[in-house]
């Protein structure tokens, strides 16, 4: 039996163009579903990392950095377009955890790094971003419990937000890597652009 | 879906013909700079305060004052709430110094200071301002004109498309979360659940969502196709734009007010009313 083969209508730039806006959107949706079903996440990441793994490193980039100039012209002011940065570095981290093999879901094992990655390294520029831009106050999130232990201990702000972030980064980036990983598995071939 | 959650999607464009709505979305775009930065410039409550008492006057003008009051007090109360109760107490905040007042708490003394609870003041106001001015912005120009805005920035029509698409798609995809939320609930989704289930239901509503939109996609590539979109042409926009008398009006007021502003910035600082210890000592 011959093997059949999915034929797409347009060019891959076309589909990349597309493609950008549905990251961008669900960034944006999904951020407001962890809100609604009040998760100590923020899950508005994780379509980046879709981008990523079915498109290719510009186009989540691109997307996750969409996103966060949505949000800076509609929700959350000015100041938030430079977490675009973070989904720029989301992206890339995505791009090389998926040359590195950090990407299958049939070897947990193999994820952990990546977890850990984005727990305790990702985290340092979303620390600096944090202190210069938004004054490095506790985030309004159930996580806020370890900013306040931390910062009663050892009085140290800085180290407090890091903690802070590391906690909720570490939960956050790795359930979003997880969920990218299953969703990308089951996109249908025809919208996979990037190249393994 | 969230009473909050939906508001702030389902946000558009609210027509009328108040002076704000009559700028050019150019002139409205450089004020939602102009007024950001203007915030971030001070670390004084009191003047932070003040710039975004303007901006709430100005949606008021806008005939947008309730959608843009409601998400201000969604997101700026809880913030400073949040803010003063971890920065005031002496642990804190590393400059605290000035007590205001004491409470007993489970047998323990605990001090509130004037330092941490201005710094927990003025880090949400001026978010407040950025978010007033954001929304300033998007509510009171049509997307024709964001496009035509950007494309007159010198900038791709491309990126264009993509934001405007984006735009666009963000109501779409909320009502289909909304649809895909009351099948799961009919089909047995608990909303009321510990943490565990809580992720398990988030990868519920997700992956129906995404599979859906990608759907989308190849749909919207072959309609772009179709319509010439990477054609090799000179584009045109919808909506034409052009500055007003009342752009130059609006123009000529902030650039009288960044004289104003930086008169006080260089010559009583950053703190010019409340004299913060920690800002004058840097």
């Amino acid at each position: 039996m011959s093997e059949s083969r999915e034929v797409v209508p347009t060019g891959a730039k076309i589909m990349a163009v597309v493609m950008i806006p549905v990251i961008a959107g669900l960034n944006y949706v999904t951020g407001v579903i962890v809100e609604t079903l009040k998760l100590p996440i923020w899950g508005d990441t994780w379509a980046t990392m879709l981008g990523t793994l079915i498109s290719g490193i510009w186009v989540g980039a691109i997307g996750g950095f969409l996103y966060n100039l949505i949000m800076a012209m509609t929700v959350w002011g000015l100041p938030a377009w430079i977490w675009g940065t973070c989904n720029i570095a989301i992206a890339i981290w995505s791009f090389m955890f998926m040359k590195l093999g950090w990407d299958d879901l049939k070897k947990p094992l193999k994820l952990i790094p990546a977890f850990l990655w984005l727990g305790f390294i990702y985290t340092i520029q979303c620390t600096a971003i944090g202190l210069y831009m938004f004054g490095a106050g506790p985030l309004p999130k159930p996580t806020a419990v370890v900013y306040f232990g931390v910062l009663s201990a050892t009085g140290n702000q800085l180290l407090a937000y890091y903690l802070q972030n590391v906690v909720t980064e570490l939960i956050d980036k790795s359930v979003s890597w997880v969920l990218a990983l299953i969703v990308a598995s089951r996109v249908p071939k025809r919208f996979i652009l990037a190249k393994r | 879906m969230s009473a909050v959650g939906s508001l702030l999607l389902k946000r558009a464009y609210t027509a009328g013909n108040t002076f704000f709505h009559r700028l050019d979305g150019r002139t409205k775009f450089i004020f939602f700079w102009w007024i950001s930065i203007i915030a971030y410039l001070f670390y004084d409550y009191v003047i932070v305060t003040i710039i975004l008492a303007a901006l709430l006057i100005l949606a008021r003008i806008a005939k947008i004052h309730k959608q843009i009051y409601l998400t201000e007090a969604v997101i700026i109360i809880p913030w400073i709430l949040v803010g003063i109760i971890i920065l005031s107490p002496s642990a804190g905040f590393q400059d605290n110094e000035t007590v205001l007042f004491t409470v007993k708490l489970f047998g323990r003394e605990i001090s509130f200071y004037y330092e941490g609870l201005a710094f927990a003041i003025t880090w949400p106001t001026r978010i407040g301002v950025c978010i007033g001015s954001a929304m300033l912005f998007y509510l009171t120009t049509p997307l024709a004109e964001i496009t035509s805005t950007i494309t007159r920035m010198k900038m791709s029509y491309k990126l264009a498309y993509m934001f405007t698409a984006a735009v666009q798609l963000i109501p779409i995809l909320a009502d289909e979360v909304g649809t895909i939320y009351q099948a799961q609930v009919s089909r047995g989704l608990k909303t009321d659940v510990g943490l565990m289930k809580k992720f398990k239901n988030y990868i519920a509503l997700v992956v129906p969502l995404t599979l859906s939109s990608l759907n989308r996609v190849q749909t919207r590539a072959i309609t772009l196709e179709s319509r010439g979109f990477t054609a090799p042409t000179k584009k045109t926009p919808l909506k034409e734009i052009a500055f007003k008398r009342e752009d130059f009006l609006f123009m000529a007021g902030m650039i009288a007010i960044t004289l104003l502003v930086a008169y006080i910035y260089l010559k009583y600082g950053s703190s010019p009313i409340v004299h913060l210890k920690y800002v004058v000592a840097g």
